[in-house]
């Protein structure tokens, strides 16, 4: 195929996958006429931040003093605690998830484990589960034990959904290291554990950095389990941004200023770790 | 070795048994996969009983219900409809685009780029972006295909039985298809080059070396990107519930969207059923897929 052709190609190819981004971008900035112009105003349109003082709460320090007149959703789309409540839940399971697999990963990588095969098999199916057939038993434990509504619960439920993930890839991680590494450390007299956190860790800071952020991502876009586990105080942006539709309309800059908050972050991260995407999106096992 | 000395405080981890590694994942793997499992089960044996307020053995009365309820089997037609066809639609895209931008002129690396971002977007907010899209008044997309004449000036997309569920899959091709061109492109780079100029060399067509030479040397590739894609379409719930809430009707209902909704409406056991139904085939067919195609970790 000739050569500029593919390029054209390519190139209308991502602009029609970046196009539904771009055009969410332009609903966040748009002010309401504009929203609802046909044909789109695709760039014509008078630019206006009201739906981010709105969500980030800058206009209600802007208008509180003026007679009390806080425009009309000024409060009601006030979403700072929301994004903490993101921000908490995608660290505190990034962290969990992270602990809990870069052990399991490197026995799985390197001790003698009898049924080694069958024990990966196990946390592949885990992976398979639908988060409903979860989330329901789950449901009714949370709220005996009293976990329900707690960042502390969705933080453990968002750590076991991204196990296999972090589990596998670490391991996958790992091999790229020598076990040779290990063993002339261990000749040397090193312990098994100064082996791990001081020479194969540091070498596969890359690969958990890596892990780290696929967590970080799939916490924050995850809806179900917080749908179904919290119930009032608590809520992410995926499930937040879904009660701005309502009977008496939708309010569309706004949402569309929580989703741009909440989607920017993530392109910054996931371009970071690019090299290593791929191999995060097959859990280790397509390498780039 | 001085260095040492501070590190021997977990001294349990310095054997070489791997159990202490293990003992926090297989501990979470316990209290928070298989205790739900077992209460799943249990769940599907029981029902609430809003008369007498309490959670009450029922038998197998779920499980014939089951199998007995006309809005099950459309949402299990559904989901198998939604996983087949958007599998079948993201794997030829995705194989195309992956073939097309499989290359090392300047100007590829940022086309792979811009396509990353469709999959970090949350699915609850890409669900979203095609609800305005799809609006009925004042979408899009709706407006394009009245303007070409594909459909008519009064129809829907969102609010049409037939439509909805396409108005539905078309955010998870959008989203995902990246998916499946980076995972290849992936594939298509690892690839060695030798047998492909032997084939040019031998007067080979396109269309042959795709055949013979492509395909077969991806067969790994393609078989993980088959099996992760098809569970994340089978578990799929955000897009329905954003965009259609299972409407309009029961058209667009799901198995999992079922279930949590079955599940809203205080018919705990009956929901815990749908699900449970739902993870088996998964389970089933997944641990089969990983069998017969030989995918490894």
């Amino acid at each position: 195929m000739n050569k500029v052709f593919k390029q054209v190609l390519g190139w209308f190819i991502a602009a029609i996958f970046f196009f539904p981004i771009y055009f969410w971008i332009t609903v966040s900035i748009k002010k309401d006429k504009d929203i609802f112009a046909l044909p789109p105003k695709l760039f014509d349109f008078e630019v206006s931040f009201a739906a981010y003082e709105e969500v980030f709460g800058i206009s209600r320090f802007l208008y509180v003093e003026d007679m009390g007149a806080v425009r009309p959703g000024g409060g009601d789309f006030y979403m700072m605690p929301n994004l903490v409540d993101s921000i908490i839940i995608a660290l505190g399971s990034t962290g969990v998830a992270m602990l809990i697999s870069i052990l399991a990963a490197y026995s799985l990588s390197r001790l003698p484990i009898r049924g080694q095969q069958h024990f990966m098999g196990w946390i592949l199916s885990t992976r398979m589960m639908p988060p409903v057939a979860v989330a329901i038993p789950m449901f009714f434990i949370y709220k005996n034990i009293g976990l329900m509504d707690t960042h502390l619960g969705i933080i453990i439920i968002h750590a076991l959904m991204n196990l296999p993930l972090a589990v596998l890839l670490m391991k996958s991680f790992f091999d790229d290291i020598p076990k040779d590494i290990d063993e002339a450390a261990l000749l040397d007299g090193a312990t098994r554990f100064f082996v791990f956190w001081r020479l194969v860790v540091p070498l596969a800071i890359g690969g958990i950095a890596a892990t780290a952020v696929l967590c970080f991502i799939f916490s924050w876009t995850e809806f179900i389990f917080v749908l179904m586990l919290t119930q009032t105080g608590l809520k992410t942006i995926p499930v937040v941004s879904t009660s701005f539709v309502t009977s008496t309309g939708t309010a569309w800059d706004n949402m569309a200023a929580l989703g741009t908050a909440a989607i920017i972050p993530a392109f910054i991260f996931i371009l970071l770790v690019q090299r290593h995407l791929v191999r995060g999106l097959t859990l280790g096992s397509v390498k780039q | 070795m001085a260095a040492q000395k501070s590190y021997s405080l977990p001294s349990f981890m310095n054997s070489d048994s791997s159990l202490p590694w293990l003992l926090p994942l297989i501990t979470m793997l316990i209290v928070f996969a298989i205790i739900p499992f077992f209460y799943n089960i249990y769940l599907s044996f029981h029902e609430f009983v809003p008369a007498k307020r309490a959670l009450l053995f029922v038998g197998w009365d779920n499980w014939i219900r089951l199998f007995t309820d006309g809005v099950f089997w459309g949402s299990l037609k559904v989901s198998l409809y939604y996983t087949f066809m958007c599998l079948l639609i993201q794997l030829v895209l995705g194989m195309g685009i992956a073939l097309l931008i499989d290359s090392d002129d300047p100007g590829f690396g940022i086309i792979r780029s811009i396509l990353t971002l469709t999959l970090v977007i949350p699915p609850a907010i890409a669900g979203m972006i095609f609800l305005i899209m799809e609006d009925a008044n004042y979408g899009l997309i709706p407006w394009l295909l009245k303007s070409v004449g594909l459909i008519g000036p009064e129809d829907t997309i969102l609010a049409d039985p037939t439509l909805a569920l396409w108005g539905v899959m078309i955010v998870d091709i959008w989203q995902w298809t990246p998916f499946m061109v980076l995972i290849l492109v992936a594939g298509l780079r690892s690839l060695p080059s030798e047998p492909f100029e032997s084939a040019v060399i031998d007067g080979a067509r396109p269309f042959q070396v795709f055949r013979r030479l492509t395909l077969p040397m991806l067969h790994k590739v393609i078989a993980v990107a088959i099996l992760i894609r098809g569970i994340d379409l089978w578990r799929m719930v955000d897009y329905v519930f954003v965009l259609t809430s299972g409407g309009p009707g029961t058209a667009t209902y799901t198995l999992s969207l079922y279930s949590w909704q079955r599940f809203t409406f205080v018919q705990w056991g009956y929901g815990a059923t749908i699900s449970l139904f739902s993870l088996i085939v998964i389970l089933i067919v997944g641990n089969a897929f990983i069998h017969f195609a030989k995918v490894k970790w």
